[in-house]
């Protein structure tokens, strides 16, 4: 059966929206007096941040994957009485990052970029008794709590004064001063970190899921990073039609600035004193203890659904081609497409929706619009990833009709039948004519 | 992706450092952008500069940050120093191992070069003092428009370093000088031609070799009765000693030499330019067509090939007598393109003189009111860009007019300026349409970039506009300058695109993006 990505309940997003926006502005009633506005502030840009997630409609709205994902929290959440009634809901994602996190108003978000990767349903668990442990600590709050205070306070305000009224040497004095407050700040998430990790083996430890998930997840997000694409073999492969033959130049790397070192030289110690998050490997070792004392029989990888588990991952590869196509990250969708095309090469859906990106680019390309759809070779991403975009660079317009078609062409008798085949076949068939 | 480019390392901290009522980091700092640029090596866009104000010093000096961003615009280094406050930056340029800066200091009167490592390191800076000589360069810098980016005097010289050609003025005597600044050791050298007494010499950077820089120097030869002479001059790198002066004299034709490039691996420079009749005026004459000559690195002329208008070019272009390009006017020669199967590709954009209406009324209006001033009554307009070929025996295969809109160029002219001298007024003042040429390194494919003002029934506003060469045909591709945005600016970018820089006034936010073109 071809992949159909699920329809977005506009209904059901709509009035989530209205219901956390009523939340927000109920908490900002709330807020102290001392350094109000202050507060409405930064209230203000969590919030800028949550209405972003659901402009771009970033929540999947598939209700057997909601159904799913509430039987998970439900599971917690039944055997944690500190838990109960407490006004909280997750959600998945659909961004192709993998990652999870707590964005306030009782929002947590479990993107499918993580989901797709995890090996069972106890290392899901983990993910949620993270960012629930989040929640209930109120680390976000806590955080701005601590933020207003710190900056409002006698000695930052003397100190702001003073540099305000100095004519000289303001930069460096503001760099001082900042330094030593996003110092602070990061401890202090550090430290929440290391506090949701213990309140999330907590959690767990209530569960019926096995504890061990606990390691096995944290090892995993210690290589989620690594990048395992030969992107170079795959576009060779895919694009190499008889008619129009791979061309070197399409993936030639062009020597940047500086020898294409773009990357400004960190200062190695700084950088660490400002880590957020704690690194994995050590996140283990402070966590093994308390999972040794915690595991026990009877405990299960799979507690909610398994059979589930394994569909809603292979479910969320597509999903997250389709949503970063969606949001206009073209480039994104692309190398998801192709990574999955390894594993299922006659897959009806994927072979569509590289066309359709490769059309798009094109047309894109024509509107000058392509520099807002596509992402540029940078340092920070993978090596697979960035030869990917180095790839869109180097196509002229002409490459992206040609390729498209040729590529599309292959599978023109075999999948006529999919009506979204044919539309980008004959898309790009018209393109290769202009 | 969009990249928003006005973020200094304080700024980022901007958005969550803020306390309402009471101070915040917002109305305590700010860091001014003072200037920004390209960076080029080897006629390739390689990134970008950008050079903030980003603290005072003392009453004297300040702090600035030199923020380099590489061709897919991603942050390359901050280089912070403290000088003088009175600095700016004019050029830049790369050359692979080093970066280099020209800088003027208004306090020492300096023009201070400083040659940065790739680490970011100052290795070292050259200072020499600027005086009235420099000043018609200091006015250009001020009006410039950019050709080819930003760089107009500095070029790189491959590994060994930088050179800049500084035109001089003194009273009426001009002249001009080579600095050449190594980025390999502490070496520095000025070449001020010394062997003429001209009170007329003016020299354009023309290109360079492993050893040598080649310019063309246009001069008044006392020994000819004041005639204005073209000369190609090669310049030693290692030693400032001059190699050749190649002025035709002994020629059937005058060459004017317009570009050079040098034939990779053989040692050999081909030179293109006008030619004229021996007798010919080459300031004020009509030029006979296109010639192009290959030399040796001692400027020994091994071929000379003549692609005349009236024979070779009429096949493709519509030309009239005395070598005028019908409804083009004369033509200037922007760029010289040698790609890797030996075809060579010269860009040119014909200018003409025109009547200007509202330059007669003026003079009619003057003179009633009894006054003679100097109001033009002709006007120099820019015309179509003409994209000539070469076969690899130097003769024009095939040549092709692309229409633009025949645009007023604002100068201040007098009615009486040779053709010669309009090309180069219009080139220093950023009058031609013509931007760029970008192109990959083996230079299989480039894109010819210009501007255009467009009046039709779809659009009327700023236009730009590519020729791309995919290596077997041109395309033609147009940008319409109108967007959302309050400016929209495109600037030079890496082979097959452009930047496309957009500024929102009602949110202070400045976007760049890079855009394919073709």
């Amino acid at each position: 059966m071809v992949f159909s990505p699920a329809a977005e309940d506009k209904q059901l997003l709509s009035s989530l929206f209205t219901k956390y926006e009523q939340h927000y502005r109920s908490g900002l009633t709330n807020l102290p007096a001392e350094n109000k506005k202050s507060y409405e502030e930064i209230y203000q840009l969590r919030w800028d941040h949550i209405k972003e997630v659901f402009d771009k409609q970033e929540l999947y709205t598939a209700p057997e994957a909601q159904q799913y994902l509430d039987a998970m929290v439900e599971e917690i959440v039944k055997t944690n009485p500190l838990l109960q009634n407490r006004a909280f809901h997750c959600y998945f994602s659909r961004s192709g990052i993998p990652n999870a996190s707590y964005i306030g108003e009782g929002l947590i978000l479990f993107n499918m970029g993580l989901f797709r990767q995890l090996e069972d349903e106890s290392q899901a668990a983990f993910v949620i008794c993270h960012e629930i442990a989040h929640y209930f600590l109120q680390h976000s709050e806590n955080s701005i709590s601590k933020y207003v205070t710190t900056i409002n306070s006698k000695a930052v305000q003397q100190e702001l004064r003073k540099i305000k009224s100095s004519e000289y040497g303001k930069r460096a004095q503001l760099e001082n001063l900042v330094k030593g407050i996003t110092f602070n700040s990061r401890r202090h998430s550090r430290d929440h970190e290391a506090q949701a990790d213990s309140m999330a083996v907590e959690f767990m430890h209530n569960t019926r899921f096995d504890i061990t998930g606990v390691v096995t997840a944290l090892n995993l997000l210690d290589n989620i990073d690594t990048d395992t694409l030969n992107t170079a073999v795959c576009l060779e492969r895919l694009f190499n039609a008889k008619a129009y033959p791979f061309q070197k130049r399409w993936i030639a790397k062009q020597e940047g600035l500086l020898g294409g070192h773009a990357q400004l030289q960190d200062d190695d110690k700084l950088e660490d004193s400002l880590k957020t998050h704690p690194d994995c490997k050590l996140r283990v070792q402070l966590l093994t203890p308390l999972v040794t004392r915690y595991k026990a029989a009877g405990k299960s990888a799979f507690v909610v659904n398994k059979a589930k588990f394994e569909i809603l991952k292979t479910n969320f590869q597509y999903e997250i081609a389709e949503y970063a196509y969606s949001s206009d990250n073209y480039t994104r969708s692309l190398y998801y497409s192709i990574a999955l095309l390894q594993e299922h090469p006659d897959d009806a859906w994927l072979i569509t929706q590289v066309g359709r990106i490769l059309n798009s680019c094109y047309t894109a390309q024509k509107a000058h619009m392509l520099g807002r759809q596509v992402e540029l070779p940078s340092p920070g991403f993978f090596p697979g990833y960035n030869l990917l975009l180095q790839f869109i660079q180097n196509l002229y317009l002409e490459d992206f009709a040609a390729i498209s078609y040729h590529y599309l062409h292959q599978y023109s008798p075999q999948l006529n039948y999919y009506p979204e085949f044919k539309k980008e076949y004959i898309t790009s068939s018209h393109l290769i004519k202009q | 992706m969009i990249k928003h480019l006005l973020t200094v390392g304080l700024f980022l901290f901007a958005s969550s450092l803020h306390a309402q009522s009471k101070l915040s980091i917002d109305n305590v700092y700010a860091a001014y952008l003072q200037n920004s640029g390209t960076i080029m090596e080897n006629n390739q866009i390689k990134g970008y500069f950008f050079l903030y104000q980003s603290d005072k010093i003392d009453r004297r000096t300040n702090e600035y940050t030199l923020q380099i961003v590489d061709e897919n615009l991603n942050k390359v280094k901050d280089i912070k120093f403290q000088d003088s406050k009175k600095l700016s930056l004019l050029e830049a340029a790369y050359n692979g191992n080093s970066l280099c800066f020209l800088f003027k200091n208004e306090d020492n009167k300096t023009l201070d070069m400083k040659v940065y490592g790739i680490d970011g390191k100052l290795k070292y800076t050259y200072s020499r003092e600027y005086t009235k000589k420099t000043d018609d360069l200091m006015k250009r810098y001020e009006t410039m428009h950019t050709d080819e980016g930003t760089n107009q005097n500095v070029f790189d010289l491959g590994e060994q370093g930088y050179a800049s050609v500084l035109p001089l003025r003194d009273g009426k005597t001009r002249s001009y000088e080579v600095d050449y600044y190594s980025s390999t050791s502490k070496k520095y050298w000025t070449y001020i031609p010394s062997d003429d007494d001209e009170r007329y010499a003016n020299a354009e950077f023309l290109g360079s070799t492993d050893s040598l820089v080649i310019l063309e120097v246009m001069k008044r030869n006392r020994m000819m009765s004041g005639k204005i002479t073209a000369h190609l001059v090669g310049i030693d790198i290692a030693n400032k000693k001059k190699i050749f002066d190649l002025d035709g004299e002994d020629d059937t034709y005058t060459l004017v030499p317009s570009n050079v490039i040098p034939i990779k691996g053989t040692g050999r420079i081909l030179v293109m330019g006008s030619y004229f009749d021996k007798n010919d005026n080459v300031v004020k004459d009509f030029s006979k067509g296109l010639a192009i000559y290959e030399i040796d690195s001692k400027g020994n002329v091994l071929s000379k090939t003549y692609n005349s208008w009236g024979k070779d070019f009429a096949k493709y272009l519509p030309t009239g007598n005395k070598g005028k390009l019908d409804k083009v006017g004369f033509l200037y020669i922007h760029k010289l393109i040698r790609t890797n199967d030996g075809k060579i590709f010269a860009v040119g954009e014909g200018y003409k003189r025109q009547v200007s209406a509202g330059g007669i009324a003026l003079t009619m209006l003057s003179a009633a009111a009894g006054s003679y001033g100097t109001t033009s009554t002709t006007k120099i307009v820019t015309t179509d860009m003409v994209v000539m070929e070469f076969d690899d025996k130097y003769k024009v295969t095939d040549a092709t007019i692309y229409d633009k809109t025949n645009n007023t160029a604002d100068l201040l002219l007098s009615d009486y300026q040779s053709q010669h001298a309009i090309a180069l007024l219009l080139k220093a003042t950023g009058g031609f349409d013509y931007e760029f040429t970008t192109s990959d390194a083996d230079n299989n494919t480039f894109s010819i970039c210009y501007g255009d003002w467009v009046r039709s029934s779809d659009y009327r506003g700023q236009t730009f506009n590519t020729l791309r060469y995919n290596g077997k045909k041109f395309t033609k591709d147009k940008i319409e300058l109108k967007s959302k945005a309050s400016k929209m600016q495109v600037l030079p970018a890496k082979a097959g695109s452009v930047m496309i820089l957009e500024y929102f006034k009602k949110d202070k936010k400045l976007e760049s993006r890079l855009e394919k073109i073709g």
